[in-house]
């Protein structure tokens, strides 16, 4: 079933220096990846925070460096962690974030981020699934905390907080206004030590035992567990993707790679608004783009999008990862379109599909392309992208080096060519498996070891893939497949429309019928309008013939619009229906 | 009435203010306001226009006496008041359109009030030196320039200047009202009723000015209301200054009486105001997922 070289047409479009495969991994851990980087940059900024006012704290490659060294030994030698300990991390991008978790990699513990936005139940969930030995979370959350650890009890709580590192000054004006005006800050009712102070309790403990850093992960390869990545994943239940030292080195040179020529070393400042604890922004900016020697100007809270007016006042950013939302988002702020960044280099989105008529005006206002990846957690997380230059309007792309893609049925056998089918994935990003869940793992891996993504797609005759859905969310009008991606592109390109989802909806004499879901941002804009719209676009089958106006859709806490809470509204507002 | 410590703090208090909004601003919030300079033109054609012809008007019709006039006058000559920034930041308007007009007001009124000023004043036939005036507005200023200075050096201290002079801003405010409205108590109260008039209706009729022209003009409506903000919110401690340095005696003190109770009828009406825009603002607001990605 391994694909021979003809079978990837897609490497003629390698950028000029890519190569088709990556033959061994550029580190053996990502430990080695942080100090390597350190020597090679030493006293270049390696992380900005910046605050919706400008207020900013930096921190270089080797002070990085130094305070991860401080925390991996605080939790091996004061803290008492064994290696493969779980860690987990709950913060919003602040400079904390790379200190505890290069950290960690370097104590050869294994990383749990935890999104902060998390209520008490999906925290003590995760921790009960991961059992961390250790958390580290900022303390504008730490209202959650004595309820969380009633479910289950973590032995060392180490306490952060958003402006941590930042100068003397800022931090005490920042920790005044939360304190006192904002009032976000609760008190911490558990046992617990200041991540300062966990980084000095390191740090003499280094200097007077000597303790010699790299020994911790020494023991450690490729394919030692690196982090716990929790994702609903293809069946919806929360598990954790098993992704090792290999996983996650491998995949950030893969898709460094194929940016080959487009990232400068040591040039490049990349704007990290969307949080690092997805796993899109941790390999991408918090790895990738710190390996070869850039800046990351993380931004604690992207929300309201004004937040952001700072970083692209006072930074020159050239490189921006991030998803759908954010760059439809910030074409919709005033002060953005009027001064669209000039020194712009590219974009990368991922996390959901980038629609295309958001990445035609990205163009038309910046001048520079948004190249939509494709990737999931499991994956760490890229499996393919659009070179730049060569991006193609509604694909994901090509494979990245050393990536195989096989379209399947739901028996497991490729589909004749042209065909869609599931897209199944194999190659050193794939993950070892779920966390303590062979059940899980054994669903979504075939036997010859391809990952099973649940996305359905088709191949370009030149090695473009296309997603047509998830698997899941296909409608079927009589016979005919429907793909929601399709109709809510033609929805959004509809000037006046804000945001559309599109479900099935039982329908007697077609099986289903579509029904659109729109967010109007012109509250004048009729039905009969949005219809006639989508009939000079799409054929009849595909036009909605059920639309509701809302004024907001569902989302999940990473933002991508939960097309199943639609459709589980719908049937239970059927079901009522019926029995009146 | 309005004593000289009182005087000193509330040019403090401009200074202070005008620092924080010089660090608040970026040379690229000058370009950006450059490039589509419609906003600004309004805002000068409803400063220098609407405004003085209303004062004008008001002086014209209601039963005032001469030093009443002047007060009236002066007022409503002046360029936006640096508290117009700081209400536009609580009502979620857009900040630096109000700082820039602001700024573009002060810049103008170098050569626009003296001419106004000389206009109705001749028209009530009262008479009001202005060459006090111009010398003012120039060291007004001087802060703005030095707080853009501070940001471009350090993105840290000028977020903190700014901070700090919009905190002070308030604080300034609510200290001079708490202490001045109990000593001037039995002052108002023997105050005839035109004269309130006057004030209030000034600042009112200046909010309903700037939005009407601004939205006849189809400007954004977060827009119109920081223009309406501004044109309402005349600069008043400005107004005391000048009066200070321009008479003497007690015609002073009954000159400035107007620009004390317009000053103190402003904030109060300005706040409902903010109130009122703030929530519109709110629900206008682009909405994101609780954490995006």
């Amino acid at each position: 079933m391994t694909q021979a070289d003809p079978a990837r047409p897609w490497l003629a479009f390698y950028p000029a220096g890519a190569k088709a495969t990556i033959d061994s991994a550029p580190f053996r851990t990502v430990a080695e990846l942080v100090s390597a980087s350190a020597r090679l940059y030493g006293e270049r900024t390696a992380f900005t925070v910046v605050m919706p006012n400008g207020m900013y704290g930096d921190l270089s490659f080797a002070e990085i460096d130094r305070m991860s060294d401080a925390f991996a030994v605080y939790l091996r030698d004061v803290a008492g962690l064994e290696p493969g300990d779980r860690v987990a991390l709950q913060a919003p991008n602040s400079l904390p974030v790379p200190v505890v978790a290069f950290g960690t990699f370097k104590a050869g513990c294994v990383l749990v981020n935890v999104n902060p936005l998390y209520t008490c139940e999906e925290m003590g969930r995760q921790f009960r699934d991961a059992q961390p030995k250790a958390l580290v979370i900022v303390d504008m959350f730490a209202d959650k905390l004595p309820e969380a650890l009633k479910i289950c009890p973590i032995p060392n709580v180490i306490v952060t907080r958003v402006a941590e590192f930042m100068p003397a000054m800022v931090k005490g004006v920042i920790g005044l206004v939360q304190r006192y005006w904002d009032r976000s800050i609760p008190k911490v009712e558990v046992p617990h030590i200041r991540l300062p102070d966990a980084l000095l309790a390191g740090e003499s403990q280094r200097h007077s035992r000597s303790i010699a850093v790299e020994s911790y992960a020494s023991a450690l390869d490729g394919t030692s567990l690196a982090a716990l990545q929790y994702t609903g994943g293809t069946t919806g239940v929360s598990k954790g993707a098993m992704l090792t030292h290999g996983n996650i080195v491998m995949n950030m040179a893969q898709t460094m790679a194929f940016m080959e020529g487009h990232v400068k070393k040591g040039e490049e400042t990349v704007l990290t608004a969307i949080p690092t604890y997805h796993i899109l922004a941790f390999t991408l900016n918090l790895l990738g783009f710190f390996w070869l020697g850039n800046r990351n100007v993380l931004v604690p809270n992207p929300r309201p999008l004004a937040n952001l007016k700072r970083a692209f006042e006072n930074y020159r950013i050239t490189w921006i990862v991030g998803v759908n939302t954010l760059f439809n988002g910030l074409m919709n702020e005033f002060w953005f379109a009027e001064n669209p960044p000039k020194h712009l280099r590219a974009s990368f989105a991922g996390g959901m599909a980038l629609h295309g008529a958001v990445a035609e005006r990205w163009l038309k206002m910046t001048g520079t392309q948004v190249i939509e990846g494709y990737g999931l957690t499991e994956t760490s997380p890229v499996v393919t992208g659009n070179p730049i230059g060569k991006a193609r309007d509604g694909s994901i792309g090509i494979p990245v080096p050393s990536t195989e893609i096989i379209l399947i049925n739901d028996e497991g056998q490729q589909v004749p060519a042209g065909e869609a089918g599931e897209i199944a994935v194999r190659g050193p990003q794939v993950m070892a498996g779920y966390w303590r869940r062979d059940d899980e793992t054994a669903k979504v891996m075939t036997a010859d070891g391809f990952f099973r993504t649940g996305d359905i797609g088709t191949m370009d005759p030149d090695g473009y893939f296309r997603i047509v859905d998830r698997k899941k969310d296909m409608i079927v009008v009589s016979g005919f497949n429907v793909f929601p991606n399709e109709v809510e592109d033609c929805l959004v390109r509809l000037p006046g429309v804000q945001e559309a989802a599109i479900i099935g909806v039982p329908d007697g004499a077609a099986g289903e019928a579509v029904k659109a879901f729109i967010v109007r941002i012109d509250q004048t804009l009729t039905e009969d309008e949005i219809r006639a719209h989508c009939k000079t676009y799409l054929t009849g089958y595909k036009v909605p013939k059920q639309i509701e106006f809302r004024t907001e859709l569902p989302k999940s806490n990473v933002g991508k619009i939960l097309r199943k809470d639609l459709r589980a509204e719908e049937l239970a507002s059927l079901a009522t229906r019926k029995a009146a | 009435m309005v004593s000289a410590f009182e005087q000193s703090l509330l040019a403090i208090m401009m200074a202070v203010i005008m620092l924080g909004m010089g660090a608040a601003l970026t040379p690229q919030d000058f370009k950006s306001s450059l490039k589509r300079p419609f906003g600004l033109f309004v805002g000068l054609v409803s400063q220098y226009g609407f405004l003085p012809l209303i004062g004008f008007l008001l002086a014209l019709v209601l039963p005032l006496s001469p030093e009443v006039k002047i007060g009236l006058v002066i007022m409503s000559c002046m360029p936006g008041g640096t508290t117009s920034n700081i209400f536009t930041y609580f009502a979620k308007g857009n900040l630096a359109l109000s700082m820039l007009m602001t700024i573009n007001s002060t810049v103008f009124g170098v050569v626009l009030i003296p001419l106004l000023i000389v206009v109705y004043a001749a028209g009530l036939g009262i008479s009001i030196p202005a060459d006090n005036i111009v010398r003012t507005l120039i060291v007004l200023l001087v802060p703005v320039l030095i707080g853009m200075a501070l940001r471009r050096w350090n993105a840290n201290i000028g977020a903190i200047v700014e901070l700090v002079g919009g905190a002070l801003g308030i604080f300034f405010i609510l200290f001079l009202l708490a202490s001045w409205v109990p000593r001037n108590w039995q002052f108002l109260m023997s105050t005839p009723i035109p004269v309130f008039a006057a004030v209030i209706g000034l600042g009112l009729l200046g909010f309903a000015a700037g939005y009407l022209f601004s939205a006849l003009l189809k400007l954004h409506p977060r827009n119109a209301q920081t223009i309406s903000m501004e044109i309402g919110i005349q600069n008043g401690p400005l107004a005391v200054a000048i009066v200070a340095l321009s008479f003497a005696g007690t015609q002073q003190q009954q000159i400035i009486a107007v620009p004390a109770l317009y000053s103190l009828f402003i904030v109060i009406n300005a706040t409902l105001l903010t109130l009122w825009y703030r929530r519109i603002n709110e629900r206008s607001q682009q909405k994101l997922p609780d954490s995006f990605l």
